[in-house]
């Protein structure tokens, strides 16, 4: 086969673009215009979908439901008691079981508070000394009374209380997790 | 202020002759609505990557979540069953605009020297298109999915020597499962995609080394050379809003909905694949016995190679279709029979009402939980709810009925009838059969 000659020469092509603009003047320019209209409209139209297909699971609130964590009665009075806090959760498409385990204070009139098990400070979790009768944070010395107050290091608020309630003598708790680090309590 | 960016970034950059390049390469002939079907396939490549990689921020590739997943997608994310959507008819509009564009190329003869190669490699292309669907199908996990990829693998195994052993490569081992699906979604969002940009590449670095076509005739190509900016580019950019918009609509008014979850043991599922593969689907069913293989690999490698050295088959040098009667011909005998069979297919498929799986099962439910206690449906059953009937006319819309059966009284306040505990797939299950009770059925 012969070789194949380009039909169009360097020169021809400077002249193309010179020629284009000349001949077309101000509808050059609404050329463009149309061009960048199109561009902006299929661009808005994916962009707004495609933020929202990847924000609104951070945006969906999860239902905290009710938890039964044990019976009333088999609580030691004054004498804080770890309790299993088990639930199903929906992890998107996924159920999983989430494990937590909180602590429950029945205080001398009977009233039952529940804590979250992490220090306000900067999530660890703490353990109940109980030949001192304090809570203990492990990581930065952060010291609790039986109520939740603060005694000692860094805590900048009390320790947080979950919601809880009574029905037929089982203690039922909502788990929440609050922010840490804040004097205010922020639940996430 | 965009000026002034570029000026300060060409003064850098010397982004002058990258503009010259891109923007003022000739247009023998000057620009045309003609040339707009490769832009348009090449935008429709972009939507589908964009739609894509979105896909991919929920999907699984797992037997065990797949289906879920996609489930999830088009229930619960928000714009999550548009963009699914978009992806799905994304894909039938770039096998649309492939036709086009070769059709357009075939009447042109513009695969004649010195275009060969582009040719050969956008007959490339349009196989890894053919591949992606291929593989894309299976992902959803779903019914369709699992047993149209199964019947496609098997037609793999009439190869004669390799078939079988080409199978269990596709498979990776002897059963379509989990070794299956993420192969083809690995093939599908890794392989392919590479693939396809190395060969976009090289279809546009031959086209820039050897120039657009133009018409057929050189007088005609002669009487003016329009640079590609800013007409071209106009016109490609209406094109491609103008498809945006139809898959946009497509995607919001024709869901694509999600058949059962993929069941292996379930052999009473009709497969069908997608409307670009049904001609060949309805092919299949004229060849029997040992003539088989004739039309599972034997005709489509004759076709797929013929198409790839088409431009040294057809050796006439005339561009001018008129004077190519016989490489015409045979191109309007080759589209005429792939119609045909494509028409034929599409008639048979819709002229067999066939039986919902779903609608029995929801038939089974109703039965289950007791609904004919309250509910009448011709003449059988309880007068204290509505008589159900005919409800599929007065109530069309599914979403009403799996609402409704959640919970009666968010769309239908004062309601009388309780909650009934039931799964999703019972409420769908129940809202197709709900749908199905119509006068003509």
């Amino acid at each position: 086969m012969e070789p194949y000659k380009n039909e169009m020469s360097t020169e021809h092509r400077v002249e193309a673009g010179v020629e284009g603009q000349q001949a077309l003047g101000g509808r050059r320019t609404f050329f463009g215009w149309v061009t960048g209209v199109a561009a902006s409209l299929i661009g808005l139209g994916l962009a707004v979908p495609l933020l929202g297909y990847v924000i609104s699971p951070a945006l969906k609130r999860r239902d905290k439901p009710w938890v039964a964590v044990g019976s009333v009665g088999g609580l030691p009075v004054e004498q804080p008691t770890q309790l299993d806090h088990m639930s199903t959760i929906k992890d998107g498409y996924v159920e999983t079981k989430s494990h937590k385990a909180v602590w429950a204070v029945k205080q001398a009139g009977g009233d039952i508070t529940v804590f979250s098990p992490l220090c306000t400070h900067l999530g660890c979790g703490y353990h109940w000394d109980a030949s001192e009768r304090e809570f203990k944070c492990p990581c930065h010395g952060s010291v609790y009374d039986i109520e939740g107050h603060v005694l000692a290091g860094p805590a900048p608020r009390p320790l947080d209380v979950l919601p809880s309630k009574v029905e037929d003598g089982t203690l039922f708790v909502t788990y929440k997790e609050f922010k840490a680090g804040l004097a205010k309590k922020v639940e996430i | 202020m965009a000026s002034k960016l570029y000026t300060w970034l060409d003064s850098r950059l010397n982004l002058k002759p990258i503009q010259k390049t891109l923007l003022d390469e000739p247009i023998p002939g000057g620009a045309s609505w003609i040339y707009v079907f490769g832009s348009a396939t090449l935008f429709l490549f972009a939507l589908q990557a964009v739609t894509g990689m979105f896909l991919a921020v929920y999907y699984a590739p797992t037997p065990d979540h797949a289906y879920d997943s996609i489930q999830f997608i088009e229930s619960e994310v928000t714009f999550g069953a548009f963009v699914r959507g978009l992806h799905h008819w994304g894909a039938s509009g770039m096998v649309v605009a492939i036709g086009l564009h070769m059709l357009q190329t075939f009447l042109y003869g513009a695969y004649k020297p010195p275009r060969e190669a582009m040719w050969m490699a956008g007959v490339v292309l349009f196989l890894i298109v053919m591949a992606f669907a291929f593989t894309g199908y299976l992902l959803p996990w779903d019914q369709t999915a699992y047993w149209a990829t199964h019947i496609g693998i098997n037609m793999v195994g009439t190869v004669p020597l390799i078939g079988e052993f080409l199978m269990k490569v596709m498979r990776g081992g002897d059963t379509l499962g989990a070794l299956t699906l993420s192969r083809f979604f690995a093939v599908h969002v890794l392989f392919l995609p590479a693939l396809l940009m190395g060969l976009i590449a090289v279809h546009l670095f031959i086209l820039r080394r050897v120039g657009p076509a133009g018409p057929w005739t050189d007088q005609r190509a002669e009487l003016r050379h329009e640079a590609f900016y800013p007409r071209q580019v106009y016109m490609d950019a209406v094109v491609m809003l103008g498809v945006f918009l139809v898959i946009a609509a497509l995607a919001i008014w024709l869901p694509f909905p999600l058949a059962d979850k993929a069941n292996p043991s379930d052999t009473s599922f009709v497969p069908v694949p997608e409307w670009y593969f049904l001609f060949y689907y309805e092919l299949l069913k004229y060849v029997h016995g040992p003539l088989e293989p004739l039309a599972t690999w034997v005709l489509p490698a004759i076709v797929i190679l013929v198409m790839l050295f088409w431009p040294f088959i057809d050796r006439n040098p005339a561009r001018n279709p008129v004077r190519r009667p016989v490489a015409i011909g045979g191109g309007m005998v080759f589209l005429f029979v792939v119609f045909a069979l494509l028409g034929i297919s599409l008639r048979d498929l819709y002229a067999v009402s066939r039986a919902d799986p779903s609608v029995m099962r929801g038939k089974a439910v109703y039965a289950q939980f007791g609904c004919a206690a309250c509910h009448r449906i011709h003449g059988e059953g309880g007068a204290v709810g509505p008589d159900l009937s005919f409800v599929g006319d007065s109530r069309p819309d599914r979403d009403w009925h799996v609402r409704h059966h959640k919970d009666p009284a968010s769309v239908s306040p004062g309601s009388i009838m309780p909650k009934f505990p039931l799964t999703e797939q019972q409420l769908r299950d129940l809202a197709s059969y709900m749908v199905s009770l119509k006068k003509e059925a």
